[in-house]
């Protein structure tokens, strides 16, 4: 365990009534993008939850060296977007964690909702509800919520999914924008493609084990037969 | 399927018969001159509705340019509309700090127990009842009327609301939780906002609840149309309390349409504008038209 990583994991098992996955201990440190690959129902979303704090651990810790209020970001398979309230309602719930009591808050809340609402280019639907957005635009919004909230750890769950090429642009941009301030990414993804696209490193979990790999090991592997080798069932 | 729903239906039916058989003690011939008595007190002491209760009252003098500002079913109404309105707002204030309170998925079981148990309590008690203490301790009025509306409405909205606040998506609490929004922050930016159309909807319920118990608790000496309807049933002038009755109905039918109204703002079916009977009438004739030129 390193002094200075933000996220260390000492023998955590994670599972609900089972361990899914042996003992893991790992360090993450500022600026890693960390993409969790895996098969279906392996357990990426329950270490990623684990490490949200909504699934408590069956077993060993983890430190997580973040500012309770604020420090950690996180963005469900199912965005969390209060539906019924706008675009530029969402996004400020981040700002409201990054933004602290002043007497300019308000205005600096604002500020930063918008600054982070026209990065991810949705400026034109600030004001209307989530609910009439595509899943393209929510997940912007929801892009643009952690942008406003400036955490230093990022947990996102899939949500690269089903975005076209030009909106995976757009929310990488912005993810990258949080990751050249410090900002450590950890991301539950679907598509190897898109993992080799962004990431730093790649958490495979396979057979109850996760393996820890930097991109260049994992770009070592022979591409014509990684997916049998390592996603096994997945496709 | 379709046979097992329809043979649990004819049980639960067969059942409650047999259960009124039970209480009426087998004595139905109560019910044979039941008819003809409804209809000849209809008849003869109700219609037509005396519309009188719309003309100014004798006394106090009216001093309004247009009578009916000083009748008895508009005075009445308003109070009992004004009743209404203030024990619906502060009792739904009420209760939207205790369902929060009371909601297993906002808090922990040591904090929604006692809340759920004191609204259940609150609950138990009818507004009537309400009304009756209140009369009781502070004497005849329209105050005693709020109070108890405002009690009854906080156990009555509050479970509704913390019903309406576990049943919803999980996902955004969890977002919120995770990225360490405190609880008064989940409650007032992403637990009431998601449930707007919910809270709306139960409040212009409520209201119209209110509306329609308003007139009960004035029997009690509450305040609102309902004194006038008991003076008007003590005195038996029957048709003047159809008329005060009709007038009630419609003051319900108005709410439900300005609840319809209000709702659209929050509800998704204003985000698809639904072709009226009349547009589709209309397409389907000129389509009509158009295939009629081609042939």
């Amino acid at each position: 365990m390193s002094e200075d990583a933000i996220l260390s994991l000492n023998s955590l098992v994670i599972g609900y009534d089972q361990p899914l996955v042996k003992p893991i201990t790992l360090d993450v440190h500022e600026g890693e993008i960390i993409a969790i690959l895996g098969p279906s129902g392996i357990g990426k979303t329950t270490l990623i939850r684990t490490i949200a704090g909504l699934v408590r651990p069956l077993d060993g810790d983890f430190d997580l060296r973040v500012k309770r209020s604020g420090g950690l970001g996180y963005i469900p398979q199912r965005l969390g977007l209060v539906r019924h309230a706008t675009v530029a309602h969402n996004v400020s719930l981040g700002a409201r964690l990054s933004v602290g009591w002043s007497r300019t808050m308000f205005k600096d809340r604002k500020e930063r909702t918008f600054e982070a609402i026209r990065t991810l280019g949705i400026e034109e639907k600030a004001s209307e509800p989530v609910r009439r957005l595509s899943g393209g635009q929510q997940r912007r919004v929801a892009t643009a919520r952690t942008l406003a909230q400036r955490p230093r750890l990022m947990l996102a769950d899939e949500f690269l999914g089903e975005l076209d090429q030009t909106n995976v642009d757009i929310v990488l941009s912005a993810v990258h924008e949080l990751v050249e301030e410090g900002t450590a990414v950890i991301m539950v993804e679907h598509h190897e493609d898109n993992a080799k696209d962004f990431a730093t490193r790649i958490w495979l979990i396979k057979d109850n084990h996760l393996h820890d790999y930097s991109l260049e090991e994992w770009l070592d592997i022979d591409e014509s037969s990684w997916r049998e080798q390592h996603l096994g069932e997945e496709e | 399927m379709k046979y097992r729903l329809f043979g649990i239906v004819f049980i639960l039916f067969f059942l409650a018969w047999q259960t009124l058989d039970g209480l009426v003690e087998g004595d139905w011939g109560r019910l044979e001159g039941g008819l003809s008595n409804l209809v000849v007190f209809f008849e003869e002491s109700m219609w037509p509705p005396n519309w009188k209760v719309l003309e100014a009252r004798s006394y106090p003098v009216c001093e309004q340019d247009i009578e009916f500002f000083c009748s008895v079913g508009y005075l009445g109404m308003m109070e009992t509309l004004k009743i209404a309105f203030v024990s619906t707002i502060l009792g739904f204030v009420g209760a939207i700090s205790l369902s929060s309170l009371a909601a297993r998925n906002l808090m922990p079981l040591y904090i929604s127990l006692p809340v759920r148990i004191f609204l259940s309590a609150v609950r138990s008690l009818p507004s009537l009842i309400w009304a009756i203490l209140f009369v009781i301790v502070i004497g005849f009025g329209p105050l005693s009327g709020v109070l108890a509306m405002t009690f009854y409405t906080v156990g009555y909205l509050g479970k509704l609301q913390y019903e309406v606040f576990e049943g919803m998506p999980n996902d955004p609490l969890e977002a919120g939780r995770a990225m360490g929004l405190s609880r008064s922050s989940i409650v007032f930016n992403i637990v009431i906002p998601e449930n707007s159309n919910h809270l709306l909807s139960q409040i212009m319920f409520m209201f119209e609840y209110n509306v329609r118990h308003g007139t009960v608790i004035g029997i009690v000496g509450a305040g609102g149309i309902g004194y006038y309807i008991n003076t008007y049933l003590k005195f038996l002038q029957y048709d003047k309390v159809f008329a005060l009755l009709i007038l009630i109905f419609i003051v319900v039918v108005l709410i439900d349409l300005l609840s319809l109204a209000v709702r659209s703002f929050v509800n998704e079916e204003g985000d698809v504008r639904k072709p009226t009977w009349l547009n589709m009438l209309i397409q389907a004739q000129k389509r009509r038209s158009k295939s009629g030129d081609v042939a």
